[in-house]
């Protein structure tokens, strides 16, 4: 009996990223926002799982994760798959050039994730014809930035628990 | 230790092209796969606009599914919500009722006045549109996009650019329609441009959505004698909405002219379509 808890326990733990990939964009709520706060934590879900447990969150699914986010929120279909394919891709990158696992290396090397998915997503906006507040994009940036500790914290914790 | 440009293309090529551990696909094909799909949305073919109708009404529902426990939350939140503010919004009540009180009496000259120029000038009073009513499916404000969903589609003959009302205000236009289920972009949002008109100072200008902001008219006359309170309703210049449609209030501040929307966006579950003219009978 203990042994099914451990393994339901386990198993539950491994699928809860892509239950949550999935709810946040099922649900419309890939960005958080609260007054003057707002925060993508659909970016800081695909980078810290692709970053830390590749095998928890396949391209398949963040990709079918873009395609329903891009459904519910009303944009064109693909925009939100492509800029969230690059902030895996950053994170393979990352990944693959790294050996430590630090919360400073991780945070770092979120700029340039941020950074691509952002352009690709002015980009591919533009190209559709959809006006972009400028303003708002750079503070979600900031904020998703700035909040990416707490998410890694809680992601961590969850990594932790599975192990356990 | 220096980082030669071979092992940054090795470190691309094994990110990009490889696929990884239990992965089924590489990212360089699903980002090619994403470009082609952002491609073909600018398509519109029949076959196509089949397959995306039915992907979008089928994640549409599921999009329903899923949102039910935070829509749980979100009313239980309100429901307390509203006791805690019950003697509050009471005594607003109480005062709201006097001054209705007293506006009757007004009103009601008004209307009879209205209708007495209305037969003046020999206008049908009895509205010629056709309507068809709704229920708002999916209210997901993304900060991009302010749009709903709405649970009817072209069903019920919606078409792109019909009119959205909510009750009798203007609150914006069909963008985008599925079989079971179509799009509204409000009138706050930045795509948002809707010919309109002034009254009583008569001034055409163009309704311009700020996301979160209430919308601001754009393109005014000069010498414009916009006052605070004006009504502004639809101009029906570009020929797709019916003109003297209600839409909000004018407010003057410096140098711009911000319109306070009748229906408040935030708290819309049933919306009127405006399907077109009714047919004339001889």
């Amino acid at each position: 009996m203990a042994f099914h808890i451990k393994d339901f326990k386990t198993k539950f733990f491994e699928l809860l990223p892509l239950l949550l990939l999935f709810f946040i964009s099922l649900n419309g709520s890939s960005i958080i926002n609260i007054k003057f706060f707002s925060v993508n934590i659909h970016y800081i879900l695909v980078y810290y799982w692709v970053l830390r447990h590749p095998r928890s969150l396949g391209y398949g699914f963040i990709f079918l994760s873009g395609i329903i986010s891009d459904v519910v929120l009303g944009f064109p279909l693909g925009i939100n798959a492509l800029s969230l394919l690059f902030v895996a891709g950053v994170a393979a990158y990352v990944r693959v050039v790294t050996v430590r696992i630090t919360l400073i290396n991780d945070w770092i090397s979120f700029v340039p994730a941020l950074l691509f998915a952002n352009i690709v997503y002015f980009i591919s906006l533009y190209l559709s014809d959809y006006s972009v507040d400028y303003f708002y994009l750079l503070k979600n940036s900031a904020f998703t930035l700035i909040f990416y500790p707490v998410l890694w914290g809680i992601f961590s914790l969850i990594i932790n628990f599975s192990k356990s | 230790m220096d980082t030669s440009r071979d092992d940054v293309g090795i470190s691309i090529r094994s990110a990009f092209l490889r696929k990884g551990t239990q992965q089924r696909f590489s990212l360089f094909a699903l980002t090619v796969l994403s470009v082609l799909l952002i491609f073909l949305e600018t398509i519109e073919t029949k076959p196509l606009d089949r397959i995306r109708a039915f992907i979008k009404d089928t994640i549409f529902r599921g999009s329903l599914v899923a949102s039910y426990p935070t829509k749980t939350v979100s009313s239980a939140y309100g429901f307390f919500e509203r006791h805690i503010n019950l003697y509050s919004e009471y005594n607003e009540l109480i005062e709201e009722n006097n001054k209705l009180k007293n506006n009757i009496s007004k009103s009601d000259f008004l209307e009879l006045e209205n209708s007495q120029l209305r037969k003046l000038i020999e206008e049908q009073v009895s509205s010629p549109t056709n309507l068809v009513s709704s229920r708002v499916m999916l209210d997901k404000q993304s900060p991009y996009l302010n749009s709903f969903v709405i649970n009817i589609g072209s069903n019920k003959n919606i078409k792109n650019g019909m009119t959205v009302l909510s009750g009798k205000y203007f609150i914006g236009r069909i963008v985008d329609v599925n079989y079971f289920s179509s799009r509204v972009l409000l009138v706050s949002d930045l795509n948002s441009k809707i010919p309109i008109i002034t009254e009583p100072s008569g001034s055409h200008a163009i309704l311009s959505g700020h996301g979160k902001n209430e919308p601001t008219l754009e393109y005014l006359p000069e010498n414009h004698d916009i006052q605070n309170g004006d009504k502004i309703y639809t101009s029906g210049k570009e020929g797709i909405f019916n003109p003297g449609t209600p839409i909000g209030e004018a407010k003057v501040e410096k140098d711009q002219v911000t319109v306070s929307l009748f229906s408040n966006l935030d708290q819309i579950t049933f919306v009127n379509i405006v399907l077109g003219e009714k047919e004339k009978k001889n």
